[in-house]
């Protein structure tokens, strides 16, 4: 465990008991704000991706069409769960096929508790986060692959399969990608990142790790599965991919899972090249006010930058999305093995040896 | 591969285009028509609901029953029916099955004397097959729902007069037919040359 005031706000006896109530608190409040996240999530995309096509978006249920995600969600919540019985007609597949969306959306809201907001609100501050990051978002895909192999349809088996290998190959460009930061931070820690890059003015690793931020970001939206590498959930080709045969709520976790861990690689992003919830050290010099606010206003400051960071990387995922069509599959595995990869590792030694000499 | 083309795929330089297009359609005025609320002007030669012109002296069709339309209707969805009675020759039935019609226009193109109609109506969405099945009756009736519509007091159709057409060819009423009155014109005022042409017609 880090250092800090841990249970922030509160500042309770010490007492194993009351860690407990109130991390248990916290899981609630930082699922509740991740599920508002994603719910607006959509909004956001469908009204961003409009506009970029001169078109509205939702406007009718609500102001702006501001009620549309919460009637999307009572739409498919009460939507009737069909399980597909054929050829796999056994308790076994269809236990898998039950507990694939849960998987997947376990994994990716998991990686939650790692991410800090700001300086003093975070439920685990362990000195792995970011391997722990990598890990669930590689559990993430068997959630995925689970879902395409009990769904006994081709589409979904060969959404699951693409998914699989587009998975494997950009996880290596990913954890790549990051090695930059940590050889700069010295280490895996978000808090400790985040602090080691105020020593800059600039505040920020996307300025000396640019290969590295590309890298990540390209490698995040493969991840992800979104444009324009949606190839497991290719629309024109596989219906809708691995999640062919899903109905209903289970649905709609598959699509939760899908856009918690969007928000997931944009809070790393910003975490690790963005200076997470610090403005750059020169705000503070121009402002010298903004340093000797009272600690909740700066709290609340630094949740705000926070979250604005977040949302420009959310902006950047349906810019690409409204901007670029998707790759064919040999160009897919091209560019993660031909251009991603190496370009990683350029970083890693370029950085490597920045930092031996200075 | 050329320097220039290595150089433009690595800097990304088609997807950075790419994404300053789509950030500039952003900042633009969206060019959604919100339909019930607001509705898009109707253009010059739409081919809408089928209607038949209410003559406003005799207050009837003008169709004379000569199966033109018929015959040159591709999907031969007009069905007409004639019967002589009293020595005259009266159209009995005329039946449009808008369902299976085209919107062609060929019928208001070759009428000789300009009985039918295209109207701009498009709004005629219906539950039932036989609300489309426009009779005589409902096509006099789809005339007056769209003549008390219309601004103006008359109306004129552009198929009526088809460009590129010998109008040599054209029966009299057809080429000197000029705008028809949307109103119910009273027997008193009626114009003299109609009143005329429905002499000599009875006679």
């Amino acid at each position: 465990m880090g250092t800090g005031n841990f249970c922030w706000p509160f500042n309770p006896p010490e007492s194993s008991f009351w860690m407990i109530v109130i991390i248990v608190a916290k899981v609630a409040v930082v699922i509740a704000v991740a599920m508002l996240h994603v719910a607006y999530c959509t909004w956001f995309e469908r009204k961003i991706i409009g506009r970029m096509q001169v078109r509205i978006g939702p406007n009718r249920t609500g102001w702006q069409g501001l009620l549309q995600p919460i009637a999307d969600g009572v739409k498919l919540f009460f939507k009737e769960d069909i399980i597909p019985l054929a050829g796999t007609g056994s308790t076994r597949f269809r236990f898998v096929f039950k507990v694939a969306p849960l998987l997947m959306l376990f994994a990716t809201l998991s990686s939650l508790a790692v991410i800090p907001v700001f300086e003093a609100f975070y439920i685990a501050n362990i000195n792995v986060a970011l391997l722990y990051l990598l890990g669930l978002s590689a559990i993430a895909t068997y959630g995925i692959i689970f879902a395409g192999w009990a769904s006994d349809s081709k589409y979904a088996f060969l959404g699951s399969l693409r998914s699989a290998a587009q998975l494997i190959s950009y996880e290596v460009a990913m954890g790549l990608s990051l090695i930059g930061v940590m050889i700069l931070s010295g280490s895996f820690n978000f808090i400790e990142i985040v602090k080691a890059q105020q020593h800059q003015w600039y505040g920020m690793y996307v300025v000396p790790q640019f290969l590295g931020y590309f890298v990540f970001m390209v490698s995040a939206f493969a991840e992800t599965n979104r444009t324009p590498f949606d190839l497991p959930e290719a629309e024109s080709e596989l219906v809708a991919g691995y999640f062919v045969e899903y109905s209903g709520m289970r649905f709609a976790l598959f699509y939760l899972g899908e856009y918690v861990a969007m928000i997931v690689m944009s809070c790393i992003a910003v975490l690790c090249f963005f200076g997470g919830w610090e403005l750059p050290p020169i705000v503070y010099k121009v402002i010298p006010g903004l340093q000797d606010i009272p600690s909740w206003a700066k709290n609340m400051l630094e949740a705000v930058v926070f979250f604005c960071k977040v949302y420009l990387h959310l902006f950047l995922y349906y810019w690409i999305r409204a901007t670029l069509p998707r790759y064919r599959y040999d160009q897919l595995m091209g560019l993660g093995w031909k251009v991603l990869i190496p370009l990683a590792i350029v970083n890693i030694v370029i950085t490597s040896v920045v930092k031996f000499f200075s | 591969m050329t320097l220039r083309d290595f150089v433009h795929r690595f800097l990304l330089i088609e997807i950075l285009q790419g994404l300053q297009l789509t950030l500039k359609m952003f900042f633009t005025k969206p060019v959604t028509v919100q339909y019930p609320e607001q509705r898009r002007h109707v253009f010059d030669g739409f081919r809408g609901r089928h209607a038949f012109v209410r003559d406003a002296v005799t207050g009837k069709e003008k169709c004379i029953g000569c199966m033109k339309c018929a015959n040159i209707c591709p999907s031969q969805c007009i069905s007409i029916g004639k019967e002589k009675i009293e020595n005259k020759l009266v159209v009995t039935k005329y039946d449009i099955e808008a369902l299976r019609c085209i919107y062609c226009g060929y019928c208001v193109e070759v009428c000789p004397v300009c009985a039918l109609v295209l109207t701009e109506d498009y709004e005629y969405s219906a539950t039932q097959k036989e609300e489309i099945y426009f009779t005589k009756e409902k096509l006099l009736s789809n005339w007056d729902e769209f003549a008390s519509r219309l601004p103006s007091d008359t109306y004129f159709n552009k198929f009526w007069r088809p460009d590129g057409v010998d109008s040599s060819k054209w029966t009299k009423a057809k080429r000197e037919q000029g705008p028809v009155p949307t109103r119910p014109v009273a027997k008193e005022t009626k114009p003299l040359e109609q009143t005329e042409s429905a002499v000599k017609e009875t006679t």
